[in-house]
């Protein structure tokens, strides 16, 4: 398994979560776990990801996610996890 | 789970505090080319360095896409040329081929410094040693992308004078030799005691001998990320200045570590070790004397700041320690003043003053990096300021190097620019009372004493 964090930030409204839950759908990436706080207008989203069904790289990844935000008015980033466990995690 | 908040701590310090990995630097022995022929000899070290290192920026850049940390630079560090050449090697001049053989290597490549067109003379020169060392002004005159490094003094051995005074006229020839370009060539020109033989940082990376024959060696950054760090515990005693730099560099090292795993296995390439070093760059906030100035100095370079340099120096090496399985290299903390925009505006100043510079030395990861100087500064005394450094780093049994630019027609009061990572600066003062009787004696000075440490 490849476990990659998605996060997203941006002013909320109707359909972000959808366009970001299909965009995975049709590229077959799993969504493992979801958190998200809303504070005021603004929505704040942690996606745990499954990308090893997804084989065209991570550069694509993050131009896909880049689109999808444009679409929704939304920052959308998707980093490897192991970043973060190695950085926040003895 | 991964917190949200760990997330976007991580993504501020990329976006806003210059958190990236400096360098991947593979290290590659050349032994194995040495040959009789030239043309060969030549050959062969292209062939080699291509064959492994063919997808270093590659992979480089792979890893900072997928991970979200920037891989600032891929670098390749070889065997000591003075080593790999002696064989083929008749003149000075056939050095320079070597040297022209490394830089369209690493323009082929696409990696923008190779180091190693070195040699090791703590205590003796062979004629091999001596046609390099003469070949230098001329090699990084004619490449872009060679560093060289001259090993001059150890503890062990005590300080080859002879090769510091000879490195005293080098240091003004190379000056001379790139002078349209504000002497550039010294920028890519260092001198040791005590070099380590894993330092993937340039200019005074090679791959020693004792080494692996490749190997990944990772140096991190981070200096953005302490002082922003230290922004948060102002005013507050040194427990707690202490405690917060260990854990910041815990923090930076662990995304080296990360990096160096990943690059040696993609490469598969033995990982070798990740230098901890805090590596200040041009960009505003990227800077060591920034975070002196956070410590509470007004000014690096007042008062209590060889101090604090020693205070992040101890700390950085304490909390890098346990986030890394292997540490080598120089790890500490770097002061060079070109590269740091702080740092050069404390020069300018004059609150940071060459003296000062050489004290802090004493308690930082390296040396007198980076200085620019007037270009009538006589050889002697080039060779003079060498000595003095090289004597810090044997007695206190500690790396320190120079690398100093005297830019020919410029003085103090004028400006260089280098441009990209090297930076630029004012004109630094050099004490200007002779030492030529001095460093003129020729022979060594001897190894020092390793018992009455006072």
């Amino acid at each position: 398994m490849s476990r990659t964090i998605v996060t997203l930030v941006g002013r909320d409204h109707v359909g972000i979560i959808a366009a970001v839950c299909n965009f995975f759908a049709e590229n077959d990436i799993n969504i493992l776990d979801i958190k998200q706080t809303t504070v005021q207008d603004y929505i704040n989203m942690i996606l745990i990801v499954d990308t090893s069904g997804y084989t065209q790289g991570f550069d694509k990844l993050n131009e896909g996610l880049e689109r999808v935000g444009e679409k929704v008015g939304c920052i959308i980033k998707a980093t490897h996890e192991d970043v973060f466990q190695m950085m926040h995690r003895i | 789970m991964v917190e949200l908040s760990e997330v976007f701590e991580t993504y501020e310090m990329v976006s806003h505090e210059n958190l990236d990995v400096r360098t991947i630097t593979m290290g590659i022995s050349l032994l194995d080319c040495i040959d009789p022929d030239l043309d060969a000899l030549c050959a062969k070290i292209h062939d080699k360095i291509v064959r492994l290192a063919g997808r270093l920026v590659e992979v480089g850049d792979q890893l900072g896409v997928e991970f979200g940390v920037p891989v600032i630079n891929k670098r390749v560090s070889v065997t000591p040329i003075a080593i790999v050449g002696g064989a083929a090697c008749r003149s000075p001049a056939d050095f320079v081929r070597i040297a022209e053989t490394l830089d369209a290597t690493a323009d082929e490549i696409g990696i923008n410094f190779i180091g190693g067109y070195s040699a090791l003379v703590q205590k003796g020169m062979t004629p091999a040693d001596r046609m390099l060392i003469e070949s230098i002004p001329e090699a990084l005159a004619k490449t872009e992308r060679v560093c060289s490094s001259i090993s001059l003094g150890s503890t062990r051995t005590g300080i080859n004078m002879d090769a510091v005074r000879l490195m005293g006229d080098i240091v003004v020839r190379a000056a001379e030799a790139t002078k349209d370009r504000d002497s550039i060539g010294c920028a890519k020109l260092v001198v040791f005691c005590n070099p380590p033989d894993d330092n993937p940082f340039m200019a005074g990376a090679f791959h020693g001998v004792t080494e692996a024959d490749h190997v990944i060696n990772v140096g991190v950054s981070g200096p953005g990320v302490v002082r922003e760090a230290l922004t948060k515990v102002r005013g507050r005693s040194f427990e707690e200045l202490c405690e917060t730099i260990k854990k910041t560099a815990f923090k930076v090292t662990r995304v080296g570590q990360l990096f160096a795993k990943e690059a040696s296995k993609r490469l598969d390439t033995p990982f070798g070790i990740v230098d901890l070093s805090l590596a200040p760059t041009p960009a505003v906030g990227d800077s060591i004397a920034d975070i002196i100035h956070e410590m509470g100095m007004e000014y690096a370079g007042a008062p209590g700041t060889t101090a604090a340099l020693a205070i992040l120096n101890d700390q950085v090496k304490k909390g890098g320690v346990m986030a890394s399985s292997y540490v080598g290299g120089l790890s500490g903390a770097f002061i060079p003043v070109t590269e740091d925009s702080a740092m050069a505006e404390a020069a300018e100043i004059g609150a940071l003053t060459l003296e000062k510079l050489e004290a802090m030395t004493c308690v930082c990861s390296v040396g007198l990096d980076m200085i620019a100087v007037p270009g009538d500064v006589p050889a002697t005394s080039i060779a003079g300021i060498i000595a003095d450094e090289m004597a810090i780093g044997m007695v206190n049994q500690k790396t320190t190097a120079v690398r100093i630019i005297p830019v020919i027609g410029k003085t103090v009061g004028d400006r260089v620019a280098f441009g990209g990572l090297l930076g630029d600066a004012g004109i630094m003062p050099v004490n200007r009372y002779d030492c030529a009787d001095f460093v003129n004696r020729g022979g060594r000075i001897p190894a020092p004493i390793h018992s009455f440490k006072n």
